[in-house]
């Protein structure tokens, strides 16, 4: 079925990786404007790798994928600065001398260009930004001294304040208690509502995000779906990819050999 | 102590220490949150090879010094960028292969160079008025460099990738960066030495990390101790009559010390211990 809207990220037969190391093999996906993507699969299937593609980091070796209409080796800092980012836990340092809205501020770099001091509109782009993440009281701390889930907020309020379009989440519950979880994907969700932001979200949490996203992504180097929750998580189809028996067993995915274990 | 002051070569080398003082601490911030120290000290290293070619050959031995720095930093961060090995196994073998041709330029002069010596264990009592005007010309151009691309460095020492994403473009930045590393290396070889121009990068910036969780504040207060710290080293020198580079940095560990004793961040920590 075609869609009639243009797709804001497409990705047209693109491969990822190295010859003879290939972490993405023949992607052919659309991503539309204002959609909320779940990224779901097995640890290195690929999540990871199609986050850094969207993000113009990694351009495919094989097929094309065009961002915003341009192809991703073509894409400008100012395209990239519409793509709002969050990485996986661990991989910014969280002692980093740094208040929350010096990180925030950070997020108006890309877009302000080379020769550009940060002025009054920025700083109040970055106090919004806070605002909308519930952090703005937090502003003058420390970013170490936050809890994890409360620089989660700051590095969501860091994506914002690029303005984007587009906000990117690479697993952002890892590491987090059950509640903060939920309050960050709630968060997500209400940014995705109100903002009309197209938000790809990688998670290795099924039963967290298959109420709220419009679609699933399923990779496992290849793609293996790109559809409405209750269409990829069906036992035939996860089982290609998990290799374990997969049900949805009343509102929860559980594995049915540890289910049956545990009854 | 006031009459020391009546005198050029006097005014000269305090000049210069400020000069080299502020200039090292300023971009040792970014060393030191990026990661770079074993830069600093594979760079100061290769640099001196550079001086003593150019004394060796008779050629501008500062020349030399920038030349041979650069191509160390651009290669270290050529094949970091490519994955090909880790940033401190390329640099400790740069630094030890420089070193060596170093010491086999000295070798092969046959005979004893003060001034070749002056660059390794630094001279700042001897600076030259034209070796002073090439320092504050190199650190005006490095500190403007520093303060047009702030925000850029201050970002891709926190994140590279997340710099880049977000449309900095972190590659150029970080290559800029290494080079004004090079350039303070090579500026800073005749007032505190090869070997101690390391210490005067990484000390005061990380005597101030002890003291803020502030980028803009962790700045100025590594500059201030960069400063303070040079130019209380030059006139311990000059009073006690002990060797300019070794004082300025024995002070500046000093200071380091006591800020690690008296850091918010440590008494915080310890206030934390006790309260649980």
């Amino acid at each position: 079925m075609s869609d009639p809207r243009e797709p804001i990220i497409r990705f047209d037969h693109a491969s990822f990786g190295f010859p003879g190391l290939i972490a993405l093999k023949d992607i052919s996906l659309a991503i539309y404007e204002g959609e909320f993507v779940g990224v779901i699969g097995p640890n290195g299937s690929g999540k990871t790798t199609l986050c850094r593609a969207v993000l113009g980091l990694l351009p495919p070796i094989e097929g094309h994928l065009r961002i915003f209409d341009c192809a991703c080796d073509e894409l400008r800092c100012h395209h990239r600065a519409k793509i709002g980012y969050l990485p996986q836990k661990g991989v910014v340092d969280r002692n980093f001398p740094v208040t929350v809205l010096e990180t925030v501020m950070m997020g108006r770099y890309g877009a302000l260009g080379l020769f550009k001091r940060p002025g009054r509109k920025d700083h109040d782009i970055a106090l919004e930004a806070l605002v909308q993440v519930g952090m703005e009281s937090h502003k003058d701390n420390a970013l170490g001294q936050l809890s994890g889930g409360q620089q989660q907020r700051v590095f969501i309020a860091r994506a914002l304040a690029q303005q984007p379009k587009v906000l990117i989440l690479d697993e952002p519950t890892t590491g987090l208690d059950i509640t903060t979880q939920h309050n960050v994907i709630e968060l997500v969700q209400h940014l995705h509502d109100e903002l009309k932001l197209t938000v790809l979200l990688i998670t290795h949490d099924i039963n967290m995000i298959r109420s709220r996203v419009d679609r699933l992504v399923l990779l496992k180097t290849r793609l293996f779906a790109a559809a409405p929750p209750a269409e990829v998580l069906k036992p035939e189809i996860l089982h290609q990819v998990y290799g374990k028996e997969l049900v949805i067993a009343e509102k929860d995915l559980v594995i049915v050999e540890d289910y049956h274990h545990h009854h | 102590m006031l009459d020391l002051l009546a005198y050029d070569f006097m005014q000269r080398s305090l000049l210069a220490a400020a000069m080299v003082g502020g200039l090292c601490s300023v971009i040792g911030v970014f060393v030191v949150l990026r990661g770079l120290a074993f830069v600093g000290a594979g760079t100061s290293h290769a640099a001196f090879a550079g001086v003593a070619l150019g004394y060796l050959m008779g050629w501008p031995p500062l020349l030399l010094a920038i030349v041979f720095g650069l191509a160390t930093v651009w290669i270290t961060g050529w094949v970091e960028e490519r994955g090909r090995m880790k940033l401190d196994v390329s640099i400790g073998i740069l630094y030890t292969t420089t070193m060596a041709l170093g010491i086999l330029f000295i070798g092969l002069m046959k005979t004893y160079n003060a001034e070749v010596y002056g660059y390794l264990f630094g001279s700042v009592l001897s600076v030259t008025p034209e070796e002073l005007h090439t320092i504050g010309a190199l650190s005006v151009l490095v500190l403007g460099l520093l303060l047009l691309f702030a925000k850029e460095l201050y970002f891709i020492a926190f994140d590279q990738e997340m710099a880049e994403a977000s449309g900095v473009p972190a590659r150029q930045i970080f290559f800029l960066l290494l080079t004004l590393v090079a350039l303070t290396v090579v500026i800073s070889l005749k007032t505190v030495g090869a070997i101690l121009v390391f210490a005067m990068i990484l000390i005061p910036a990380s005597t101030a990390y002890q003291l803020t969780h502030s980028l803009t504040a962790l700045t100025l207060y590594s500059a201030t101790i960069g400063i303070l710290t040079s130019v209380s080293g030059v006139m311990i020198s000059a009073l006690w009559d002990v060797p300019s580079g070794p004082a300025i940095v024995l002070l500046a560990t000093t200071v380091f010390f006591i800020s690690v004793f008296l850091s918010p961040k440590r008494l915080r920590r310890l206030h934390l211990v006790h309260s649980n």
